[in-house]
């Protein structure tokens, strides 16, 4: 019983994180056809903001030492930045190209950041501490559940639930859910196409950092390609959401993290290297049995 | 004669290398209703697209009054008073009947006069009043059709451009449609320019006429010198094809058939 909570607890936390990062990436999809490759390095990007950008061994932390509500601030306004100058010199010029040219596109400004990341801070992973509190353990019970794992969910459901109410109530939101349905039909209705595009980068800029804050608090490292695996993971989840839809992108990530955490837990012991290739065994199923995701959007057909 | 409220001049539009409009001109005067006709592929619907902004023309002027709107914006086109009922409707499904009619209206400064037009709209439209917080792909075709004229109208708009607003509906709803389009006209002055496949039904509304086919104007004039020219001509208003050699082909939109 307690193992199975626990198990749960873990599930919950890293289907979080995905959920997160997922609709970081599905936000960009919905209104630009955009699968944004460069986004992991966005994430890694936040994460970098924090120390001084040296090619020294350690880590020297400046942002990181301050205050949470400044340095969640200050690493959230980095990557916003970075993410509407990566639009306006990227993917503005690119915005009448085939979504298969603009995936490419976010391929090489992927690695342009990569590169950037490596000539200024060196390749090397360095170790950066932040919050240590948060690896103390919450006893309830038997049950032993990491302050982190607690902190991922809440926000996680906070930011949803602010989400939903953005899109929902908000003029801006209504037009970019209509502009992720139908972008050509809410143009002709004058809605403002850069102003929707702008607002889906800079939400997907903010959850890149906030996701990032989240994993570096449990892996304490960076390094230059840091935020691939969770780009690559959230991509996954996006798939099987079915590309396109909010909801869906929520529950890929929840079905992703909730596989890996499962297979962690049930898989024998020395199986458990190759935890991720049993993932991607479970996607592919998955998509053999539903080759356009759980939950599919009316926009994700043809747009012409 | 004044300047037209909307003029298309001697457009071309190209998809790729092929060329899908060839130099159509067509003038709209305020408060008129101007109907395209012609058969699949005349490049009825690109002419509209380029006029709304989606396409841009590769030669060519279009202006609304003496603005130039050729290769504008689509939003921008919206907010100079041009609004789309797009073939197919295109309502979002997935946003509610009345998100869905105030979708244009949130770059509308004046919030006054949109409740106002929203609230009348709703009047007219009791079928939407009725279904305000349904989700839009739960409606018929008729009541998504109503939807779409709805959700132009409070773009603020002048002019609406209506593509084949009678696909897919049962008749009795394309009366009704045709009913609300003209009674638009009538009641607010609304200019109009639709296409239209059937010849016998834009006769019956429009004050003028202009027949495409292959990217060209074929024909244009006023409904009454098109009646009696296609009673002349019975074969042609059915566009069939080996009659061609007794199309009359005019240059301009001069606007006057010219039988022969």
């Amino acid at each position: 019983m307690i193992a199975a909570l626990q198990i749960l607890v873990d599930a919950l936390s890293l289907g979080s994180l995905y959920a997160l990062a997922t609709l970081g990436v599905g936000l960009v999809f919905g209104v630009l056809r955009l699968a944004n490759f460069a986004y992991g390095d966005f994430i890694t990007v936040a994460s970098y903001a924090l120390i001084v950008p040296t090619a020294g061994a350690t880590a020297e932390i400046v942002i990181g030492r301050w205050p949470w509500p400044l340095l969640v601030a200050a690493v959230v306004g980095v990557v916003v930045i970075l993410s509407l100058v990566s639009d306006y010199l990227v993917f503005r010029p690119l915005r009448n190209a085939k979504p298969a040219v603009l995936m490419v596109g976010s391929f090489a400004l992927g690695y342009i950041i990569q590169n950037i990341i490596i000539v200024v801070y060196d390749g090397r992973p360095k170790a950066i501490g932040i919050w240590p509190g948060l690896g103390e353990a919450i006893v309830l019970g038997g049950l032993r559940v990491p302050t982190l794992e607690i902190l991922t969910i809440v926000v996680t459901f906070v930011l949803l639930a602010a989400l939903v109410f953005f899109l929902k109530r908000s003029p801006f939101g209504v037009q970019m859910r209509a502009a992720s349905e139908d972008f050509r039909m809410a143009r002709m209705l004058g809605v403002p196409a850069n102003i929707v595009i702008g607002t889906a980068f800079v939400i997907s800029g903010f959850l890149a950092a906030v996701v990032s804050l989240l994993f570096l608090a449990q892996i304490g490292v960076v390094s230059f390609n840091m935020g691939v695996p969770l780009m690559l993971f959230a991509f996954v989840a996006t798939v099987i959401g079915g590309m396109g839809s909010l909801t869906g992108a929520v529950l890929g990530g929840y079905i992703v993290g909730f596989a890996s955490v499962l297979l962690q837990a049930l898989l024998p012991e020395e199986l458990r290297t190759f935890r991720d290739a049993f993932v991607f065994g479970i996607i592919i199923v998955i998509l053999i049995m539903r080759p356009q995701g759980l939950l599919m959007p009316r926009a994700a057909r043809e747009r012409v | 004669m004044t300047n037209p409220l909307l003029q298309i001049d001697d457009i071309h539009v190209h998809y790729g290398r092929l060329a899908a409009v060839r130099g159509v001109s067509i003038r709209v005067e305020p408060g008129e209703i101007v109907c395209v006709v012609g058969p699949n592929g005349a490049g009825k619907s690109t002419t509209l697209l380029a006029t709304a902004g989606v396409l841009s023309p590769t030669r060519g002027a279009i202006r609304i009054g003496d603005v130039p709107i050729a290769g504008m914006a689509p939003e921008k086109v919206a907010r100079l008073g041009l609004s789309m009922v797009p073939e197919g409707r295109h309502i979002f499904g997935s946003l509610t009947v009345e998100e869905n009619l105030r979708i244009g209206t949130y770059q509308r400064t004046n919030r006054r006069d949109v409740e106002l037009e929203l609230k009348r709209i709703l009047k007219e439209f009791p079928v939407l009043a009725e279904r305000r917080d349904t989700n839009a792909a739960m409606l018929s075709g008729g009541e998504q059709q109503q939807l779409a004229i709805g959700r132009a109208l409070l773009t603020g708009a002048k002019i609406l451009l209506v593509d084949e607003p009678s696909l897919g509906l049962a008749p009795m709803m394309i009366e009704r449609v045709y009913d609300i389009l003209t009674g638009l006209r009538d009641a607010r002055g609304m200019t109009l320019l639709i296409v239209e496949e059937s010849a016998e039904r834009a006769l019956d509304v429009a004050d003028r006429i202009y027949v495409m086919r292959r990217g060209l104007v074929e024909l244009a004039g006023t409904s009454s010198e098109l009646e009696q020219g296609a009673r002349l001509q019975q074969a042609y208003f059915g566009f069939g094809g080996e009659q061609e050699d007794t199309r009359v082909r005019i240059g301009d939109d001069s606007g006057a058939a010219n039988f022969s």
